[in-house]
């Protein structure tokens, strides 16, 4: 029965880890809540991992996490059961976010949670999260980007253990050389489609027709644009809209250029993304790592690489997503789960394992050193995101999703002018944000 | 005969009639076991709290043993168990909806106001700046009980000086017989029984509300079971002015819209639950950006179900009438071919629509050489769904008037006949008659069906394409996918407001269900 369950997680497992990091872009989260709708999972308790954990009501601890990592992370929190004398049980939890708030209020949820950090918005909103008080000394082993993903109005909730963001993935077969820049790359595309009749699109990046703001804010960011200007204290700034400044309003123009020359298409969307270059029809992808599986099975010879910088502009960067250890705020047992998070969660094994069932970088970077030594893909992962910042975990963010993405796909498809594009989605985000609040 | 009171037929026919004794048996077995499930219902619904819920569950289970368990109520023998699910899976959404509808429950507002002041007062501790770790043990006094003793904090800070911490105070620990571990963990101290991680863990209710006092603003406070810290709240909150001052800014935060408000109208994080009376109906009814997208919406909802009925039905009565010639051949092979769409899941039928719909890459531009941007252009969107729905719809149209005309007496086509009447004019004035008599209240079921078909215009469409100014009202969006958008999808997800949308919903489908069920009542008339 344990096994079944396992099988019938993992089937679903990549959707689970693209979709923690997209969640917030309007096209990935509405599919996640269409499944929502349709799942008769939705009221069912998450499944035990294994029959010989205790199950739940017993357990002096309960976490929630995704099918990939329960497995690794029960083997763990047995060492952490044995050390303390107590007893933990780890449940697979599909529909994390939603399920998580749902059963939270009723007093059935977890007292850990594994989740992205773009959900911490919602969840301190909801007052489902508790604060974890992380000393200065454990907060500095991690990667400081990772550190400020878990922060919220600068009060820290979260412990992380991975970082992912998207990078060039290219077609080695179509294209040996990583391009540098915008026009290397369309060069080398170009090139590419006059050797192989084969290749129909020279970037292959989700747009769709309502747009995707995940993968339109590195045009933006190329130019020193993006979506909220920053605060003081480096948080970001929900009053400070700059989805139209000047910045922003070149990576644009980009984009209707890139529409016009016929490189992005609104016709290429998530639902096709990912088909048309594992079936060789194009020689560039704009991805992350969990279009990776996908493109071994089909066999496509890869390799990955920096994001290319922009025309008269820096190089694009990504968004990043950081993987989360939260702590529930009705947690009943709490003094355990505050115990791991600090004091198991940031240590190198157990990072190691983590990245060993999700292949993303790690967090911690003592433990990312030792992986990106052996492992170049990683390397390469990571350093496509050094420079990224971590997508916003405010909640006017959710305001953003909608009129960015669709503000991008009909620049691309030429339907209306960049900046007067631009300036009425500016306008309607921040009159969301301030119906909103 | 006519003298014998008819109510002595049944008491006659009784009397005569012995319930055989494995009945009884059974009956009586059926019964025990719905009063034991009941009883570990109620058994689990006590451990976890819910007493209203057990008070229901015992009077469903009192309803049936009065019921079941006497001779009387024989009615009710056949409607209690439609009657208790009506209840519980018709009414009680529909009562929860409506109350729903009148508070302001969305993200953000979720818990109570003390709850949420609390929420807010919490994640406002935050470490005192300069001050150091200390390693923690929690013990009690030595002779108390570990599940109920006075907490106590035993603790060394980095520089080896230990402490006992208490509800009173800090004060230095002697030293001697105390037992460390190589990080400064104090094992062993006389005086006190040291709690181990689960004796620890059982408290930490109390724990979550024990500091140890500093100063009159901070405290130590454990992390975990092996460290502390020195945190101070920077929130405080005035039960007297009901307002939450914040100490470092010097902001006073009063309840505003249900958030902790400032003057300059910035709010903390969490908000909470509060009745707003009809707001959420008067927004829809006022608020110009939903107005004008619920005019929209609602003229394109009625459109789409009206001609998706109509369009699946008079395909499906075309076909039904071809394939129901007597003339022809092989029509179990035909017919099967045509319900095909139908046994397919409408899931994968949509995905499957959506990429062949797809401007560059689909089927249907590639075939037809026609460059239509099926999924951009709101009307070609529009006709896109028709036509999506159409092919799903059809094969159920099919079926039922398949099975309706072949419930038509031949004798009446027949007669029509002889009168002089051609096909068309049978057709006309006997067929169709008698086919909308028989299929009437299934168009109407369609129409309601097709009104709230959200997972068509959610795997097709998403609602879209979208105008360029607001993101929230897409041209293809129907009531219950916008209501959907507004609930979890939108910019600030409200509950709220999305139950006032569906009650809206539920009254218009209701109007016009009411008045296509009349409509087929006069036709009933008629003949």
């Amino acid at each position: 029965m344990a096994a079944l369950v396992l099988a019938g997680c993992g089937s679903s497992g990549d959707t689970t880890s693209t979709s923690s990091t997209t969640s917030a872009s309007a096209a990935a989260s509405s599919s996640e809540s269409s499944t929502a709708s349709t799942s008769e999972t939705s009221a069912a308790a998450p499944a035990e991992v294994d029959a010989k954990n205790p199950s739940r009501a017993d357990a002096d601890l309960v976490i929630w996490a995704d099918a990939d990592r329960a497995p690794i992370l029960t083997k763990y929190a047995q060492q952490f059961a044995a050390d303390n004398g107590v007893t933990v049980a780890v449940q697979i939890a599909t529909e994390t976010r939603k399920q998580f708030g749902d059963a939270t209020k009723v007093g059935k949820g977890p007292d850990i949670v594994v989740g992205a950090h773009d959900w911490l918005g919602e969840l301190v909103q909801n007052g489902t999260v508790a604060p974890i008080q992380l000393d200065e000394a454990t907060a500095a082993k991690f990667a400081p980007a990772a550190m400020n993903a878990s922060k919220f109005d600068g009060q820290n909730y979260g412990v992380p253990f991975s970082v992912e963001n998207i990078a060039l993935v290219r077609n080695t077969d179509l294209a040996p050389d990583a391009p540098a820049t915008m026009d290397d790359l369309l060069t080398a595309a170009k090139a590419a489609k006059a050797k192989d009749s084969k290749v129909s699109v020279l970037l292959d990046q989700s747009v769709g027709k309502t747009g995707n703001a995940y993968y339109t804010y590195p045009w933006l960011s190329a130019y020193g644009g993006g979506i909220f200007a920053l605060k003081d204290n480096g948080d970001y700034d929900a009053d400070k809209v700059i989805v139209n400044s000047a910045e922003s309003l070149k990576g644009a123009e980009q984009l209707a250029m890139m529409g016009k020359d016929k490189v992005l298409s609104t016709n290429v969307g998530d639902d096709n993304a990912e088909g048309i270059f594992t079936s060789g029809k194009a020689p560039f992808f704009f991805t992350g790592p969990w279009s990776i599986p996908n493109i071994k099975k089909a066999g496509i010879n890869y390799a990955i690489s920096n994001l290319p910088s922009l025309p008269g502009g820096d190089a694009m960067k990504p968004f990043l997503g950081v993987q989360l250890f939260y702590v529930s705020a009705k947690a009943n047992n709490a003094t355990l789960a505050q115990e791991f998070v600090t004091n198991y969660v940031p240590t190198k094994d157990f990072q190691l394992a983590l990245f060993e069932a999700g292949g993303r970088p790690p967090a911690l970077t003592e433990a990312y050193d030792e992986v990106a030594a052996a492992n170049p893909e990683v390397k390469a992962w990571y350093e496509a995101g050094k420079d990224g910042k971590p997508m916003p975990n405010i909640p006017a963010m959710n305001s953003v999703w909608g009129p960015l993405g669709q503000a991008a796909a009909d620049v691309i498809s030429g339907k209306a002018e960049a900046k007067a594009r631009f300036d009425a989605a500016q306008k309607e985000i921040e009159k969301a944000i301030k119906g909103a609040s | 005969m006519a003298a014998v009171p008819s109510s002595l037929e049944p008491m006659k026919l009784g009397s005569g009639y012995h319930t055989p004794w494995w009945a009884t048996a059974a009956k009586w077995g059926l019964l025990a076991i719905a009063g034991l499930f009941a009883a570990y219902v109620i058994q689990k619904l006590i451990s976890s709290g819910s007493w209203l819920g057990v008070v229901i569950t015992a009077f469903i289970a009192m309803c049936f043993l009065a019921v079941y368990g006497t001779r009387r109520a024989v009615p009710m023998k056949y409607l209690l168990p439609g009657l208790v699910l009506l209840v519980t899976l018709q009414i009680w959404p529909i009562v929860y909806t409506v109350a729903t509808a009148f508070t302001n429950y969305g993200q953000g507002h979720t818990l109570s106001k003390q709850d949420a002041t609390d929420r807010n007062l919490a994640n406002s501790v935050k470490e005192v700046e300069g001050t150091e770790r200390y390693k923690l043990s929690i013990a009690v006094p030595e002779g108390t009980d570990v599940a109920t003793g006075e907490i106590t904090f035993l603790l060394t800070k980095p520089d080896g000086s230990m402490f006992v911490g208490t509800s009173k105070g800090l004060e230095p620990l002697a030293a001697d017989g105390i037992e460390k571990t190589d990080t400064g963990k104090i094992t062993k101290a006389p005086g006190y029984t040291i709690l181990n991680a689960r004796e620890a863990n059982k408290r930490s209710k109390d724990l979550n509300a024990f500091a140890v006092p500093v100063n009159a603003n901070a405290g130590i406070k454990s992390v975990g079971i092996s460290s502390a810290f020195e945190g101070a709240p920077t929130l405080k909150y005035d039960a007297a002015a009901d307002t939450v001052t914040d100490t470092v800014k010097n902001v006073v935060y009063s309840p505003k819209n249900a958030y902790w408000t400032a003057p300059d109208g910035q709010t903390l994080a969490t908000g909470w639950k509060e009745n707003v009376g009809t707001k959420n109906f008067s927004d829809l009814l006022t608020n110009e950006t939903i107005r004008s997208g619920f005019f929209k919406i609602f003229l394109w909802n009625v459109a789409f179900a009206a001609l998706s009925v109509m369009s699946t039905f008079i395909l499906g009565m075309l076909l039904a009438l071809l394939f129901n010639d007597p003339k022809l051949k092989g029509k179990g092979f035909y017919r099967s071919m045509l319900i095909l769409p139908y046994a397919i899941p409408g899931f994968v039928t949509a995905l499957v629509w959506a990429s062949m719909f797809n401007q560059e890459f689909g089927l249907i531009n590639s075939l037809t050489h026609l460059n239509i941007d099926w999924l951009g252009n709101p009307w070609a969107a529009k006709a896109a769904i028709l036509i999506t729905n159409l092919w799903l719809g059809f094969p159920y149209m099919f079926l039922v008037c398949t099975g309706a005309l072949q419930s038509i007496p031949g004798d009446v086509k027949e007669a029509a006949k002889i009168d002089g009447a051609g096909p068309l004019r049978t057709l006309r004035s006997i067929t169709m008659p008698l086919l909308l008599v028989a299929v009437g209240p299934l168009l109407i079921a369609s129409f309601a069906f097709n009104f709230n078909n959200f997972s068509l215009i959610y795997l097709l469409t998403q609602g879209g394409p979208f105008a360029a100014d607001n993101t929230s009202i897409g041209s293809t969006d129907l009531l219950i996918t916008y209501a959907f958008r507004l609930a979890f999808a939108g910019a600030s997800p409200n509950i709220g407001l999305a139950s006032a949308v569906c009650i809206f919903i539920f009254f218009i489908v209701a109007a016009m269900s009411y008045s296509g069920f009349r409509r087929t009542k006069s036709l009933e008339e008629v003949n």
